[in-house]
């Protein structure tokens, strides 16, 4: 054998074996090191890698007028967060000096991502580019900190319509968490199903240094579905006119607008207003401790959240009552107003001496006297049926957030506020001429006045206008009888309140004597402790078949203070009307 | 032809012990991802394996022999078509569905085999620059493996076919000066790294006694060499040495490759003394762990069953080119010896890259871990030419 003469036997296969050896020691010492002598060390890191769920919101569904005029809409927003585990204190300095915030005010914001420290926790919404660029720059050296584009609420038409349209806050939900938001008042938060789509989310597994791995399996992450769009009834030109006219009194008011032949709502004036754009971008404390605080309520959605007594607006139900009961018929003259009245030991006024009155003129004219003694002639629970066959004294539609059902007192109600013996005809007496305990909504007004308008015809109240099926399943079930209103009984109320604008010496007939179009309308003036409310109802046949009902708080007389205000506010719109279809 | 000795035992068991952790380990990351069937696919190319080292076992040197140039003349073609039409990952694959194959891997073992022929031939006639030849013969598969492109895999075929040169009795001082350009060039990028290299070299060229001209040669061109790579390095747009940069360390790309051996080591740390437990990796189920299937697979392995686990398998590794360095060693037929060293080399060699990637010591490269990590192709060419191996140790005799 000659074995020596093979190849690598020699010497290479001596290098081969001590080259080989000293490789695979030179691993095993490394895996020496890396296991047992720094064994804890990456275990424990290891421990900090995990899940991320980050939330995506869903855009929320755009609310439209009846004319497609954009109400609220969305628009693209950059948001900070932090993710407390993740995020390594020693670079709040970096990021308070990138947002350009004190350092003890991103403390405190810090504070409150440690109560749900595995979730992102919002820092500073609506960042500006500058912003933007300047975190983004620096956010591969900030781990847990997101940089996120989500959606944000936007209501392009400022204060136009707040009360309805309300607006959106962050939700606290986890599941929608993250810059997700939830409607906080208006249709925003009654109509939320509607509005709120469905958030996505992205699962995304985060190392120890906050950095995102990869996004888990690939299946993980759900695009969110945005909510469904809203049109509404209303008329934004409308409302816009109805708006200024209120504002340029400076008394807080309501205005409501209605379609009888539809039961579509046109305008919901409620004043004074506020900007949602503000509240939606974050009101300091104190600003919003402002709102809360203003005497004028900016909040409070009037047109149907607040009740008023109607005063002598009421009278036409009255009159339709003592008709459609056969308690007088249109010839029917009680004893002359001289001014007063009296009961008791109490004088029930009249505006005015207005002498021997038919109910027409009564209407017309707006005499006290003339109700006080004929609502003698039927009883209080009586006229409380009949207003409720009206509608009054519940709720006008189901959507409408905190609506005020007003009160529509019976005996019941009054035994209840003054006990059995606390009360008497006095009582009706105030309530026959829309005093006293009798409260309504501007909404409930209006609608009393479309009802008559549409002698009894006019369909329930809507607001919304598409979807359609969303506006049945909104529908309010109503389970009371059919409003009474006879064709005779229309007709002697229609004559009063059209001699009301007419005759000259009518309630109305100084502001609307230019109108180019036949108005049929009532005022009222609402006694109250300063200067009284001002009241007027009314509506048209042409060229739109819509009934109006204004108030202005404090405003003064119904004819000489609210009759203009109408006034403008229907001429403003059936002109641009016309011209429109011209 | 059947020559009496029986197989080396040692080596099938230890083969057959390595196969059996990687199923394991595949099986594990398996069961972290839902809906693969890598486990299943990996069963099946372990059985191609095994009939691919059957024909490993059976077929003659001598038909090996006469096939060399053109199995690897073959298996650059097929290089050569992935560089201008390969699909999958990176672009290295071909697919005949429902296969899909790798040239780099089939690449690999031509290559061994065609240098094992050219070294044997040098051997049985020598002749003035022979070397340079074998190095020629070398260069289309280093050259369209670095195309790929794979310049990982590129370094490990030279480094193989160094080793197989060092078996062929070329001594280190000799290798030294062949890769002296190369040392030169990455030496020139610190004052005491250039002249700790300048002294070897002087030693190294003192100890050869070679001619003055030769001196002049060596010297000068490795002097220039190191004084012209920085202004060629200043030539390269900032893009460009930020990929050589990554490539040569890949710790400054916390984002990129570097973070990946990061995670592998948190992985591999994360194991202890006795591991997480077999299916219990946190890193692997967390998917932290990049490519954790094929080219981490030890991370996973040394996560789960920890330093007495990762120490086992590498010493299987270590009983696989130790038996396999002693075959080529007793083999009388030249051929043989070289095919079969190489085959230790390459063995090596992508245990100490691929382990060395996962421990954070070698930069990140495609190269698998033999036998353990998945894959069809590499697992193929693998058991084929330890079949060749096998059969070498038992018809060593043969001339």
């Amino acid at each position: 054998m000659r074995t020596e003469s093979f190849v690598g036997a020699s010497w290479p296969w001596k290098v081969y074996i001590a080259l080989f050896t000293l490789l695979f020691a030179v691993l095993a010492g490394r895996l020496f090191y890396l296991q047992v002598v720094r064994g804890e060390y990456y275990h424990a890191l290891s421990d900090r890698n995990h899940l991320r769920i980050v939330p995506r919101p869903a855009p929320r569904g755009v609310i439209t007028d009846r004319n497609g005029v954009v109400l609220a809409d969305n628009e693209a927003a950059f948001m900070l967060s932090a993710v407390y585990s993740e995020f390594d204190s020693t670079r709040a300095p970096l990021l308070a000096g990138l947002l350009g915030m004190e350092e003890t005010e991103l403390d405190s914001l810090l504070e409150m991502a440690s109560v749900k420290p595995f979730q992102p926790y919002l820092l500073e919404d609506g960042l500006s580019v500058e912003e933007v660029s300047g975190v983004a720059d620096n956010l591969h050296r900030m781990g847990g900190v997101l940089l996120d584009v989500v959606p944000k609420r936007r209501y392009p038409q400022g204060e136009l319509l707040c009360h309805l349209i309300g607006y959106v806050g962050y939700s606290e939900l986890e599941s929608t968490g993250h810059g997700g938001l939830v409607g906080r008042a208006g249709l925003e938060m009654v109509l939320e199903d509607h509005l709120s789509g469905e958030p996505g989310y992205r699962k995304e597994v985060v190392d120890a240094l906050g950095r995102v791995v990869e996004e888990f399996g690939g299946t993980q992450t759900v695009q969110p579905s945005p909510g469904s769009d809203l049109m509404l009834t209303i008329d934004a030109r409308l409302q816009r006119i109805a708006e200024s006219a209120v504002r340029a009194t400076g008394c807080p008011g309501a205005v409501v607008v209605l379609d009888y032949a539809t039961g579509e709502v046109l305008c919901l004036a409620s004043l004074p207003g506020y900007n949602p754009n503000r509240i939606v971008s974050g009101l300091s404390q104190s600003e919003w401790q402002a709102i809360v605080d203003d005497r004028a309520n900016p909040l409070l959605g009037r047109a149907w959240a607040a009740s008023y007594p109607p005063a002598s607006t009421f009278k036409v139900v009255t009159a339709a009552y003592l008709l459609e009961r056969g308690l007088i018929d249109r010839d029917y003259k009680p004893d002359p107003c001289y001014g007063t009245y009296h009961l008791g030991g109490t004088d029930f006024g009249c505006w005015k001496a207005h002498g021997r009155l038919a109910v027409v003129d009564a209407l017309s004219y707006s005499c006290n006297i003339f109700f006080y003694q004929t609502i003698q002639l039927g009883s209080l629970d009586d006229l409380a049926a009949y207003c409720r066959t009206l509608g009054l004294g519940s709720h006008t539609t189901s959507v409408l957030p905190g609506e005020r059902e007003g009160l529509v007192p019976d005996s019941k109600e009054l035994d209840r506020l003054y006990g059995r013996d606390g009360w008497g005809l006095g009582n009706l007496l105030n309530v026959s001429v829309g005093e006293g305990e009798l409260l309504t909504t501007p909404i409930q007004m209006a609608m009393v006045t479309g009802l008559f308008a549409s002698r009894g015809g006019m369909p329930p109240l809507r607001i919304v206008y598409r979807p359609r099926e969303l506006e049945d399943s909104l529908r309010l079930e109503v389970d009371r009888p059919p409003a009474q209103l006879s064709d005779r009984t229309v007709e002697v109320v229609e004559e009063g309140m059209r001699l009301a604008v007419e005759d000259p010496e009518g309630t109305l007939s100084d502001a609307f004597s230019d109108f180019a179009w036949k108005f049929y309308g009532k005022t009222g003036t609402a006694e109250v402790p300063g200067e009284a409310h001002a009241w007027v109802v009314g509506y048209l046949k042409k060229p739109r078949t819509i009934a109006v009902a204004l108030i202005l708080e404090h405003g003064g007389g119904g004819g000489t203070a609210g009759a203009p205000v109408a006034e403008r506010i229907l001429t403003e719109y059936l002109e641009g009307e016309v011209h429109e279809d011209g | 032809m059947r020559t009496g000795d029986r197989p080396d035992l040692l080596l099938i068991l230890s083969i057959a012990a390595a196969l059996c952790i990687g199923l394991l380990t595949i099986y594990s990351t398996a069961e972290a991802m839902a809906g693969t069937a890598i486990f299943e696919r990996q069963l099946l190319w372990c059985v191609f394996g095994l009939l691919a080292m059957v024909v490993g076992i059976r077929i003659s040197m001598r038909m090996l022999d006469e096939l060399a140039p053109y199995l690897y003349g073959f298996s650059c073609l097929l290089l050569l078509f992935t560089v201008f039409l390969g699909s999958g990952p990176a672009g290295r694959w071909i697919v005949l569905d429902p296969f899909r194959f790798q040239p780099a891997e089939l690449t690999k073992a031509t290559l061994i085999i065609v240098v094992a022929k050219a070294l044997a031939d040098l051997r049985r006639k020598p002749r003035r620059g022979g070397e340079i030849y074998v190095l020629l013969i070398a260069t289309p598969a280093v050259l369209l493996t670095w195309l790929q492109p794979d310049l990982g895999t590129a370094a490990a075929l030279c480094l193989v076919v160094l080793a197989m040169f060092l078996w062929a009795g070329y001594g280190p001082g000799w290798i030294f000066l062949l890769v002296s350009p190369l040392l030169a060039a990455i030496s020139s990028s610190s004052l005491i790294l250039w002249i700790a290299f300048t002294v070897v070299l002087v030693l190294v060229l003192l100890r050869k006694r070679l001619a003055f001209s030769r001196w002049v040669i060596l010297l000068g061109g490795n002097t220039l060499v190191a004084a012209l790579t920085p202004l060629a390095w200043n030539l390269l747009k900032p893009y460009q040495q930020a990929r050589i940069t990554t490539f040569l360390n890949p710790a400054v790309d916390p984002h990129g490759a570097g973070w990946n051996i990061i995670q592998s080591e948190v992985a591999v740390g994360s194991g202890g003394m006795f591991g997480q437990g077999f299916l219990h990796g946190a890193q692997k189920e967390l998917a932290f762990l990049p490519s954790r299937h094929t080219d981490f697979v030890f991370s996973v392995w040394a996560e789960e069953m920890g330093f007495v686990g990762g120490v086992l398998l590498l010493l299987l590794f270590w009983v696989i080119v130790w038996r396999i360095t002693v075959t080529a060693r007793k083999t009388v037929n030249p051929f043989s010896s070289f095919l079969v060293a190489g085959v230790a080399a390459s063995f090596a060699v992508h245990v100490f890259v691929n382990v060395g990637m996962s421990l954070g010591i070698m930069p990140v490269t495609g190269l698998p871990l033999l036998l353990v990590s998945y894959g069809g192709s590499h697992l193929v060419t693998t058991l084929f030419l330890l079949g060749i191996a096998l059969r070498a140790g038992m018809s060593w005799r043969v001339m």
